[in-house]
């Protein structure tokens, strides 16, 4: 299967007063057509940046240094401001993070979501706005002939996430690129709001890019996880490899703070925080917070190893030579407990 | 909305009123008298003067009837000193129209020129067109109007001769305008640098917002989303400035006003207070007054049509 969004080796720095900030140092990921593709890593870790190079749209100090971004047999890297016009909003859309901050205030809902369609003469003005009641409906907003002429301060922060994804898919793009959709969400809008998007990509056959901090939300969302730290990738594999077969030992930590009903134990936290992209670590970046790291970590940055066909980890660890290093116990419980719920579960289908 | 703008307008009544009233009493308590430079005047003459203007009355007696010549008759007493006997409503309504006409001259041009460099320093934030307009912001904001009136009295009208020196009484139509133009264009250059240097403020901060983002996201060009999402937003906090800023251009044109020998109400107020006239006094602070609560009125309720939240919201509480 040919993917459809390939990025390789993407490099991105910021110029600052303090120097040339790294924010992304050489990412390099597929993205198959139909299936849901998890970026998860803590805040800093270059995710947002990575998808903010993907649709030009970087702030004006941030550079694409180096690096490839192929979608449609074009490498998007080299596209200027109006070469992106064909593409962003029309092929690729992006759900923001902050709904709440993401609307114009004092724009109606309706001329929001059709706007960027009759400016584009994808559409008559006169249907527009049927369109875009279509639309509101698809996404679940109840009485959109009303909500049509309102403004967002008259929406509560789910509905106005829903808005967020209908102007999202208003032009059927193909790729949806959720940057932590439901992080500024309370928890039970949260989980319907995950719902509508699994729903919207059946219905529609979309790609997606999802982009969160909360593995929580990945379990239910993704079929592939890259894990990133520090501006690289550290491990990437199958939904069920990362969640059950971790191996690079920030993933360990990532599922170890993941809180769930079961654990007995104190929450894991993981030490000290992240690097200063200004200076990025020499080695794994991850070394100085990672109590299993070797010497080596410190001084040479690991390559990918290959676990499985899909499923690779770029941790000395995992070197033949390398001292054997089990996953942390809390860890190894969960994951223990969690194969058995799914055997339950299956067992009782 | 409807009951909103009615509130409001109650609201300026009664302000007017109370304005006038602390007036009243404040230029009773001020010193000098009508006397002052008519020392011939014997004892006998003053006290039948002062009963004729019933200034031997108690000041609460004489306020009710200044009162109630205002309300029932709009007449606002005469002047005593200026032009002895002329009703001070005679003066005042020949010397209104031409200050309006300076004043409001220089807020319709000075907020469209200044939402344009402010657009402008803002899209080229930190370039050299940015640096240029700053510059220029700084010196029109800091020298005060008179300033640039004299230059461009002593450069433009007497060293080039492009306008007239001082305004044209019997001047119409664009030879009025041509005559006005110096007043018109000194007072507008510190409101046009104030209106840009907050709008370039606003307007940047704008462009950064996710909104602005979004728009780009779903398609729009870097100037559409700027265009049809930045400005309006940046519209709303504008609005505040514009009355601080039309009250300056106000306060300018006391002076102004004298440098062109512009017959206004800015030397009819200095002339008044100079010579103890207090009717003539009291009637130019009420039309400063009244002014200046007019445009705080427009600008209240023009939020409604800018920003919607102030509209629906304000209907919500009611």
């Amino acid at each position: 299967m040919e993917p459809i969004l390939q990025v390789k080796d993407l490099t991105v720095s910021f110029n600052a007063y303090a120097g040339t900030v790294q924010a992304v140092r050489g990412v390099s990921f597929d993205l198959n057509p139909h299936e849901t593709l998890a970026i998860v890593g803590e805040s800093g870790s270059g995710k947002s940046v990575t998808i903010k190079a993907i649709l030009g749209i970087l702030p004006k100090n941030g550079r694409i240094v180096n690096g490839e971004i192929w979608y449609q047999g074009e490498d998007m890297a080299k596209y200027s401001e109006s070469d992106f016009y064909k593409i962003r909003g029309k092929k690729i859309s992006l759900v923001f993070q902050d709904p709440l901050s993401a609307l114009n205030p004092i724009m109606k809902i309706g001329k929001q979501i059709t706007e960027a369609l009759i400016l584009s003469k994808s559409i008559e003005k006169s249907k527009a706005k049927e369109r875009a009641i279509e639309l509101m409906e698809a996404v679940g907003i109840p009485d959109p002939e009303i909500r049509y002429d309102q403004y967002p301060f008259q929406f509560s922060g789910g509905m106005r996430q829903r808005i967020v994804i209908a102007i999202a898919l208003a032009s059927n793009p193909e790729l949806l690129i959720c940057d932590e959709p439901t992080t500024a969400l309370d928890v039970t809008i949260q989980a319907k709001i995950l719902d509508l998007i699994n729903e919207i990509k059946r219905r529609q056959d979309l790609s997606i890019i999802f982009i969160t901090h909360d593995m929580g939300v990945v379990a239910n969302m993704a079929d592939r996880i890259c894990v990133m730290y520090a501006g690289k990738i550290v491990e990437f594999g199958t939904a069920n490899e990362i969640f059950y077969e971790p191996a690079h030992p920030y993933t360990w930590a990532l599922l170890s703070a993941m809180p769930d009903l079961d654990t007995k134990e104190k929450l894991f936290a993981i030490p000290g925080a992240p690097p200063n992209m200004l200076v990025p670590p020499k080695g794994d970046a991850f070394a100085a917070r990672n109590k299993y790291a070797l010497e080596l970590d410190f001084e040479e940055e690991p390559p990918y190893f290959k676990l499985s066909d899909t499923h690779y980890a770029a941790t000395w660890l995992l070197h033949p030579d390398a001292p054997k290093v089990e996953m942390p116990e809390i860890l190894k419980n969960r994951i223990a407990r969690m194969i058995e719920k799914e055997a339950a579960r299956d067992g009782r289908q | 909305m409807t009951k909103y703008i009615l509130q409001r307008l109650l609201a300026t009544v009664i302000t007017l009123f109370v304005i006038l009233t602390i007036g009243f009493i404040v230029i009773r308590l001020m010193p000098g008298s009508i006397f002052e430079g008519y020392d011939e005047m014997t004892p006998e003459m003053m006290a039948q003067l002062n009963a004729k203007y019933n200034f031997d009355k108690p000041v609460i007696v004489q306020y009710f009837i200044y009162m109630r010549n205002i309300l029932v008759h709009w007449d606002w007493g005469i002047s005593l000193k200026m032009n002895p006997n002329v009703p001070v409503w005679t003066i005042v309504r020949q010397k209104i129209p031409v200050t309006l006409y300076v004043n409001l001259y220089s807020l319709m041009i000075s907020l469209p020129l200044g939402m344009i460099a402010g657009i402008a320093m803002a899209l080229k934030k930190n370039s050299g067109i940015d640096y240029g307009i700053s510059f220029l912001v700084v010196i029109f904001i800091s020298v005060p109007s008179f300033v640039f009136a004299t230059g461009m009295q002593y450069f433009l009208a007497y060293k080039f001769g492009w306008f007239p020196i001082i305004y044209d009484v019997n001047a119409v139509g664009s030879a009025k305008l041509h005559s006005l133009v110096l007043p018109i264009l000194a007072l507008a250059f510190s409101p046009i640098a104030r209106v840009a240097r907050y709008l370039r403020a606003e307007l940047a901060e704008t462009i950064n917002s996710e909104y602005m983002l979004l728009a780009r996201t779903k398609g729009l060009t870097y100037t559409q989303a700027t265009l049809r999402h930045g400005i309006r937003n940046s519209l709303v906090p504008l609005m505040n400035i514009i009355i601080p800023m039309f009250t300056t251009i106000m306060g300018g044109s006391l002076v102004v006003e004298r440098i062109f020998a512009i017959p206004g109400m800015g030397g009819l107020m200095i002339n008044a207070i100079n010579t103890s006239d207090h009717q003539v006094t009291l009637a130019t602070l009420m039309f400063y007054s009244f002014i200046s609560i007019i445009t705080i009125l427009l600008v209240d309720l023009s939020y409604g049509i800018v920003d919607p939240r102030i509209r629906i919201g304000g209907k919500k509480a009611e």
